[in-house]
């Protein structure tokens, strides 16, 4: 019993660095540098980053709002009615976050550009142009292109809300006479409350802080980019840290005004799991209509992907509807060009690394709160899920810092002579959540008593963790790893602010490079977009075939 | 051989929620079955999680033939435990989770083989040797985890509430079954139940618990005929308090007066004019009995109920502002009204200490 009490305090010990060292350290680095009242005041005065902080704050509320009209629908639809096509909802609903919004916006330019598919339609229909990027077009277009990313995280938070509601409270309210709209806003949207909270709090920050899509679509003021752009005189200007400081007081500020709006779910946990969900079988042509809606949104969110697609896949597609000659020209192109090869290389590096340090602080994590029984245990579970609220650009930054601030993090972390550590821990800690809420759903479901038993079978503490419940959460493990891994290899805001040196591009980077080129370079930014694309479906639907309807819980904060 | 000593055990998980156990001391000889029960939250199961291991003892030792095994680590105390959801391991079948405690031993392949097979005999799932485990059902998944934990020779074998999750009958088949495996093997056990027929039943000794204290502790048909105090007696079935006030000792008896007349019960150190509370099992009670026989008392019946075996009365006694209940076996047929005269015999009475 002394060896499981040293055991317990020296992972916590070993959690407590590592927390400290990555995630703490880089936003106290932030804070450090940024916090000065003379800096922020010349921000709060400067209209620019003024107006960049409304930008950023009006594409989160815009595009929460549009993540809202299609999730929320869907999920009522999923979770209430019985229709052809549900089992395939799972994979269709994870399709938009196959590829990174800032690639997605390549698809969507070629979209709605000037010469683009769509004008192409209007003049071949004998009407005119209509400039759709330009003006404000371009704000709404980032906000249409992240609500088609970001409505999956929504939606699967709402339905593992929907199947945790008891169906009879519905029952009970339909037996009072109360009319189906009434009893939808009256008794499921506020049961629904957890859900809603965990997933529009993940979608609002995430669409403030932003960087990859206003980048692509070559919009500059608003804050993520004015970040961006700060980062290269970041040693002699400190605003970049102000900026950033502004974003993370702002993020706080829209998850408090949440959790105060929609409450932590206080009165709603009563509901769970009395009695399974139950869904209506559809008859007639009604039948179709879910999986027509499904479909719909699917093609709409795909839209992007599938111009990506086409662009890479032909030869020059300009002012036509579609491609006028497909060719395999640019897939090849992508592979033999001087940044793809080594960042696909680079990204593999950095994304195992990252899978192997955020599996094992997930786990380490997980057991600590689930198994040890360590007074405060749950704290690390809060400290492990901070960096799904906290903005990989915040991170970022501050990881960067780091690396500029202190001697010791100048010799492990140098961007310049090697960003393999500096990468992998920066990926790693934004990955921690998915491993840890995966491995701990392992843990819930795996009685302790198994691990007892083992012990009582003269297994020591660690045999009976290794031989029984590793084997029995080996599923939420893997699943865990994949999530990490995938969204390690298409991560953006780490890798546009920490890889500095095209000899060390990973993936995104090296899309966005390729994205700037004249000429070809949108093309071969695309093929390789699209390998990108197929690699990270391939992981997304192995993990939702693995997880099903608890894919949601890996979203929750 | 096995001797278990519980000496003292203490422990709190939260002080605001006070002890969960307080002062604990139980002897359980070699061979012995003895029987923690009590009703949920007495602290029955943290008590056999600290005999496993899984759970530390504020305060207090356990020794094992004389040993001090307090902080000795579960798996080395050879004390296998057979948990209420039987714990199972559903990743591995049958001849793995039997199997899996003895390749922690010295034990050849061979050898493990061989005890695997006649465990499986001994609780006769032979046939189940290479099934999964969540093909198995309630009963099945019982006996192979009694297996899992008999196939380890254990020094001393813990059972926390086995049979609750089986159905009535499977549960009084799987008794005899746990009875008879213990009792050919000669192994010292300690069970831990709620369900006092379960105890009763298969108990060498009985240990009852009340909010972390040992209330009694002893054979089942002392425990239950001569119970401790008031939780004891009811605790271990129905029971009927009678206030009453000590008279004197007279001849073989002694003397208590209550609301309806004299009782007489077995001498004892009572003190005079002191009040006390007679119990005594509805079943202990006569009917039909000589009028001049000792304890007769004439009642009317309020209300009976017909329990197959039996008949359960409600009768009211002349004087007594309470009702008695009285299980009559092989009952005549009675109806609510009828006068019933029934009688207690002396040594069914217990004297407790008034609440």
């Amino acid at each position: 019993m002394m060896k499981n009490k040293f055991a317990t305090y020296l992972c916590a010990a070993v959690l407590l660095v590592f927390f400290g060292t990555f995630l703490f350290l880089p936003l106290y680095t932030v804070l450090a540098e940024g916090l000065d009242k003379d800096i922020l005041l010349e921000v709060f005065r400067n209209r620019l980053y003024m107006e960049g902080l409304w930008n950023a704050f009006a594409i989160s509320v815009v595009t929460t709002f549009f993540v809202f009209l299609i999730a929320l629908p869907l999920a009522v639809l999923y979770d209430r009615y019985e229709f052809p096509g549900k089992n395939l909802c799972p994979i269709l609903m994870m399709t938009p976050m196959i590829l990174p919004p800032f690639v997605g916006a390549l698809g969507f330019q070629q979209l709605l550009g000037h010469y683009g598919v769509l004008n192409s339609l209007l003049v071949s229909m004998g009407l005119d142009r209509i400039d759709f990027l330009g003006g404000e077009g371009k704000f709404w277009s980032i906000c249409a292109m992240e609500a088609l990313h970001l409505y999956p995280i929504l939606y699967l938070n709402l339905i593992t809300s929907l199947a945790n509601i008891d169906p009879t409270l519905n029952d009970a309210a339909k037996n009072l006479g109360i009319s189906p709209w009434k009893r939808f806003f009256r008794i499921t949207l506020p049961l629904l409350r957890p859900g809603i909270f965990a997933g529009g709090s993940i979608v609002l920050i995430w669409s403030f802080t932003e960087l990859g899509t206003p980048l692509m679509f070559g919009v500059t003021n608003v804050t993520p980019v004015q970040i961006f752009n700060g980062i290269n005189e970041l040693e002699s200007n400190p605003t970049a840290y102000s900026l950033v400081i502004i974003m993370l007081a702002v993020s706080a500020l829209m998850y408090l005004t949440g959790k105060v709006l929609l409450g932590s779910g206080a009165g709603t946990n009563a509901v769970k799991g009395m009695t399974g969900s139950r869904s209506i079988d559809l008859t007639g042509w009604k039948k179709f209509l879910p999986g027509a809606a499904f479909f719909a949104f699917t093609f709409i969110a795909a839209l992007p992907h599938l111009t990506l697609i086409l662009t890479a896949g032909s030869e020059s597609w300009y002012q036509t509807i579609l491609p006028a000659k497909y060719s395999w020209m640019h897939f090849q192109e992508a592979l033999s060009n001087d940044l793809v090869v080594p960042s696909i290389h680079r990204s593999l590096e950095y994304s195992i690394l990252a899978t192997v340090i955020a599996c094992t602080i997930g786990l380490a994590t997980a057991w600590l709160v689930q198994r040890s029984k360590m007074r405060g245990a749950a704290a690390f579970d809060l400290m492990a899920m901070l960096p799904l609220m906290i903005p990989g650009l915040v991170i970022a930054v501050g990881f960067l810092g780091m690396s500029i601030k202190y001697e010791w993090a100048k010799l492990i972390f140098n961007p310049i002579n090697n960003p393999l550590l500096l990468l992998a821990t920066a990926y790693a800690i934004r990955r921690v959540p998915y491993v840890l809420r995966a491995a701990a759903s392992g843990l819930e479901q795996t009685p302790e008593d198994l691990e007892h038993a083992a012990r009582n079978a003269g297994c020591t503490a660690f045999g009976a963790f290794r031989k029984i419940t590793v084997p029995l959460i080996a599923a939420n493990l893997v699943v865990g790893a994949l999530f990490a891994f995938s969204f390690s290899m298409l991560e953006v805001s780490d890798s546009l602010i920490l890889a500095q040196k095209s000899t060390f591009y990973p993936i995104t980077k090296a899309i966005y490079e390729l994205s700037t080129y004249l000429g070809n370079g949108p093309y071969i930014a695309s093929a390789f977009g699209v390998w990108a694309m197929f690699f990270l479906a391939s992981t997304l639907i192995a993990a939702g075939i693995l997880l099903g309807r608890k894919l949601g819980s890996l979203f929750r904060l | 051989m096995a001797k278990l000593e519980i000496l003292n055990i203490s422990k709190t998980y939260q002080a605001s929620e006070g002890k969960v156990l307080n002062d604990i001391s139980l002897t359980v000889n070699d061979g012995e079955m003895a029987f923690l029960l009590g009703p949920s939250g007495c602290g029955k199961s943290t008590l056999l999680r600290i005999l496993a291991g899984l759970i530390s003892a504020d305060s207090g030792k356990i020794l094992l033939n004389g040993k001090d095994i307090t902080h000795l680590p579960p798996e080395k105390r050879n004390m296998p435990m057979v948990f209420q959801n039987y714990a199972l391991w559903p990743h591995m079948d049958v001849y793995e989770n039997i199997a899996f405690g003895l390749k922690m031993t010295d034990m050849t392949r061979k050898e493990i083989d061989t005890r695997v097979r006649e465990t499986l005999e001994l609780v006769r799932m032979e046939d189940f040797i290479h099934r999964k485990v969540p093909s198995l059902s309630g009963g099945q998944q019982q006996r192979i985890a009694l297996a899992r934990a008999l196939a380890l020779d254990p020094a001393v074998l813990l059972l926390d509430e086995p049979l609750s999750n089986l159905d009535a009958k499977l549960r009084d088949t799987m008794r005899f079954e746990i009875r008879r495996i213990c009792n050919e093997r000669h192994i010292t056990a300690v069970y831990v139940t709620h369900d006092r027929k379960e105890a009763l039943s298969m108990a060498d000794q009985v240990a009852v618990l009340e909010k972390g204290n040992l209330s009694q502790s002893g054979s089942p048909v002392s425990v239950y005929n001569h119970p401790a105090n008031r939780f004891c007696a009811s605790f271990l079935g129905d029971v009927n308090f009678l206030d009453a006030v000590f008279q004197n000792n007279e001849g073989n008896y002694a003397i208590f007066h209550t609301d309806s007349g004299i009782w007489r019960v077995l001498p004892g150190d009572y003190i005079t004019g002191e009040h006390y509370t007679l119990a005594f099992r509805p079943e202990s009670a006569k009917c039909d009995t000589a009028p001049d026989a000792l304890n007769t008392f004439t009642s009317t019946i309020e209300r009976s109920s017909f329990l197959g075996e039996s008949s359960f009365r409600t009768v009211l006694l002349k004087g007594c502002k309470d009702a008695i209940y009285i299980n009559e076996y092989a009952a005549a047929e009675r109806n609510d009204g009828d006068q019933l005269v029934f009688a207690v015999p002396a040594e069914r009475i217990s004297i407790l200490e008034r609440a």
